[in-house]
């Protein structure tokens, strides 16, 4: 009797640790291209889910970026399309400069009136976030909206955006921008949902994807 | 002669649109040796990366917290109970407003109340809390700051439990249901009662809190 209390004690009293989870369930063991990528995301991103912070993780091969804390997914975000300069800058752990800017609304001392928070729908839906060490991820929205006006707004604000980066450029010192590149294109809402949980100083880890 | 302007200028816009925007299609890869050919080479190598990746894998599952985790998802308010891949409990919640307020005196130094995002533990568990109103819930209010600390004590605001993740933030109870969902607190974690009462049973001192 005794025994089995001590057995049934021992199979509740689990270690503090979990169950072994796949990291990559679509990752293809017998490609070792694949598995030098898997093992080198693996290994930053060991560094960052020892930490009590949540980090990116952009997975250009399965089009998702996943925010996570102690490699826990806790929200998951589909990319659309995407696209890149040279990849070998995506390697390694970048960290986030500052995340997008957002209006945030000032409370008025004794207005006795229900302040306006800030909500998802405040946060911007095309941006570009500057990571160090030196890269640059441009946030589009898709245009395949159902709204006509809409997909000429967001033509007109990406046209905007790449006239002010071409003279930018042409007016600057080239040496001085980032090297590497990525180019996210996410539905508005996910775009929104981003700019939300992104945080200054944020670790990103990016897998690439390997010839299949 | 305006028309002709007009157009001129959109085709100058949509060339430079079509010109500087990244091409979509994805950068062909680094290495074009044929994704197999280092696996035929070498099946010793590839068992060592496999073997390398089963480890990785492990390690990043051994740090994912066994016990059951609080996830707070602040863009959306939502409060989840999980354990490992299941949720227990599944809550409406309502979190930082994200407003600011102006600290007098003190400059151009604010108050933000952001609900702090990252991972985080249960540091108390209170029942019966009591609010011990900070300075700036008396500023919000166009009132003079007490002198006396009992001033500050308000009963019966922070509902029957309250669970502690530290710098002041609670998961409490609150009398404004009718906003659970929405983004109004300053900065700490409300529920309605019966999830309250739900979240101060499954959580202990010590069990991790995710928030982003």
């Amino acid at each position: 009797m005794n025994l089995c209390a001590i057995l049934l004690l021992l199979a509740f009293t689990t270690p503090s640790w979990g169950k072994d989870i796949e990291a990559f369930p679509d990752l293809n063991l017998n490609n070792p291209n694949e598995l030098k990528e898997a093992t080198r995301v693996l290994e930053e991103e060991l560094q960052l889910a020892a930490r009590t912070q949540t980090y990116l993780l952009i997975d250009l091969g399965g089009s998702t970026i996943h925010i996570k804390g102690r490699g826990i997914d806790l929200h998951q975000i589909p990319i659309i399309t995407w696209s890149s300069g040279s990849r070998e800058g995506l390697k390694g752990i970048h960290r986030l400069i500052a995340r997008p800017p957002v209006v945030r609304r000032k409370i008025e001392p004794g207005a006795g009136v229900e302040q306006e928070p800030i909500s998802l729908t405040d946060m911007p839906v095309d941006y570009v976030l500057l990571f160090n060490p030196s890269l640059r991820v441009t946030v589009v929205p898709s245009v395949a909206s159902d709204s006509l006006l809409q997909s000429v707004v967001l033509l007109g604000k990406a046209g905007w955006r790449n006239v002010k980066d071409w003279t930018t450029r042409l007016i600057t010192d080239r040496s001085s921008e980032p090297k590497s590149h990525l180019r996210l294109t996410l539905s508005a809402d996910h775009a929104q949902s981003l700019a939300w949980s992104l945080v200054d100083g944020m670790a990103l880890v990016i897998r690439r994807p390997t010839d299949k | 002669m305006g028309r002709l302007l007009l157009a001129t200028s959109a085709v100058v816009l949509l060339l430079l649109l079509v010109v500087s925007t990244p091409t979509p299609s994805r950068v062909p890869p680094e290495n074009p040796q044929p994704a197999y050919q280092t696996a035929v080479q070498d099946k010793g190598g590839l068992r060592t990366l496999q073997a390398r990746y089963k480890v990785l894998s492990k390690q990043l599952s051994q740090l994912m917290p066994n016990q059951p985790y609080i996830l707070v998802d602040t863009a959306r308010n939502r409060l989840y109970v999980k354990h490992q891949e299941q949720v227990v409990l599944n809550a409406i919640a309502s979190t930082g407003s994200g407003t600011i307020l102006d600290k007098p005196g003190e400059g151009n130094s604010q108050w933000v109340f952001d609900t702090p995002r990252g991972e985080f533990l249960v540091k108390s568990k209170l029942t019966n809390p009591t609010w011990i109103k900070p300075d700036w819930a008396f500023i919000e209010e166009g009132l003079a700051v007490p002198q006396n600390a009992a001033d500050r004590a308000e009963q019966g605001v922070l509902g029957e439990y309250a669970l502690g993740f530290g710098k002041g933030y609670f998961i409490h109870g609150t009398l404004y249901t009718r906003l659970l969902g929405k983004n109004v607190t300053h900065g700490c974690i409300r529920l309605n009662d019966n999830d309250l009462r739900g979240v101060y049973k499954l959580a202990r001192v010590g069990t991790p809190i995710m928030i982003f």
